[in-house]
């Protein structure tokens, strides 16, 4: 999978989490991930489908949700509820959504499916035969999200 | 009399942060739609004064309900309210007749811009 995947979800991620939160995240270290890994405690899977297709799974755990949640809603959050679980699967909608304006500036068109969220503790996720690049970026006071690229050019599964 | 709005989006969240908006400046929000089916149905009951549209959802997205609210409503008021920017879309949802496009995450203020400018009349 291409590096030049990853980096449209870290620059969308910087911009929706500034505009939502008003906290810059920074970037940390890239790496691959094993077909079958092990979940964070909340998961926001995003498919995306056109010239390059795959899986974004945005993986926090339930203290950062909240956390996040609580700055969407402009209101503390204590449970994790409807509403709460809405704002977290928007985070990765927008993420998703931004990233696919600027892959489309790179000549790939593509969209995205509403988002699912995955919640739970030792969930084995496998994004099959597309292996996943994962990116971890820290907010000060909020945590940490990871973004699980698995993405690749649908021409190359037809070969 | 307050201007009706419909907000249409399959995100809770996004539902309740457009209300909140909208209400607090003197809009009345007369129906929420959580995709593109609901939407159609409720602009036929409902008669809003404008609609809010976000395109990725569940069932029928927000492009196909834009076509099929303005081919039954050629003066239906839709403004798209989207994560997905992309030249594209935005070409495709004008097109078909959207007023505006605005691209999540937005500041309350893009919001009330376009809608105060669009029924302002």
């Amino acid at each position: 999978m291409k590096v030049d995947y990853v980096l449209p979800f870290v620059e969308a991620c910087v911009t929706v989490i500034q505009t939502m939160a008003g906290l810059t995240p920074e970037r940390g270290q890239l790496s691959a991930r094993p077909q079958m890994f092990t979940s964070q405690q909340l998961n926001i899977v995003c498919g995306i489908t056109g010239q390059i297709e795959g899986q974004v799974i945005y993986g926090m755990s339930i203290q950062t949700a909240e956390k996040i949640a609580s700055k969407m809603l402009g209101t503390a959050v204590t449970t994790f509820d409807q509403l709460a679980a809405s704002a977290i699967a928007e985070l990765g909608n927008m993420v998703s959504g931004n990233s696919m304006t600027l892959m489309a500036g790179k000549g790939f068109t593509c969209d995205i499916t509403p988002p699912t969220i995955v919640k739970g503790t030792n969930v084995k996720i496998s994004t099959l035969d597309i292996p996943a690049l994962v990116i971890p970026m820290a907010v000060a006071d909020l945590g940490s999200l990871e973004i699980n690229v698995s993405l690749q050019e649908r021409r190359a599964r037809a070969a | 009399m307050a201007k009706r709005i419909l907000i249409t989006d399959d995100a809770l969240f996004m539902r309740v942060t457009l209300k909140n908006i909208l209400t607090q400046n003197g809009f009345e929000v007369c129906g929420e739609a959580s995709n593109g089916v609901e939407a159609v149905k409720l602009y036929s009951e409902l008669k809003p004064d404008l609609v809010t549209m976000d395109i990725t959802m569940p069932e029928m997205d927000g492009l196909e309900a834009l076509k099929q609210i303005r081919s039954s409503d050629p003066n239906a008021v839709i403004v798209m309210c989207t994560a997905m920017g992309q030249k594209n879309m935005v070409v495709e949802a004008i097109q078909s007749g959207a007023k505006d496009f605005i691209v999540k995450p937005f500041q309350p203020d893009r919001v009330l811009e376009a809608v105060n400018k669009l029924l302002a009349a």
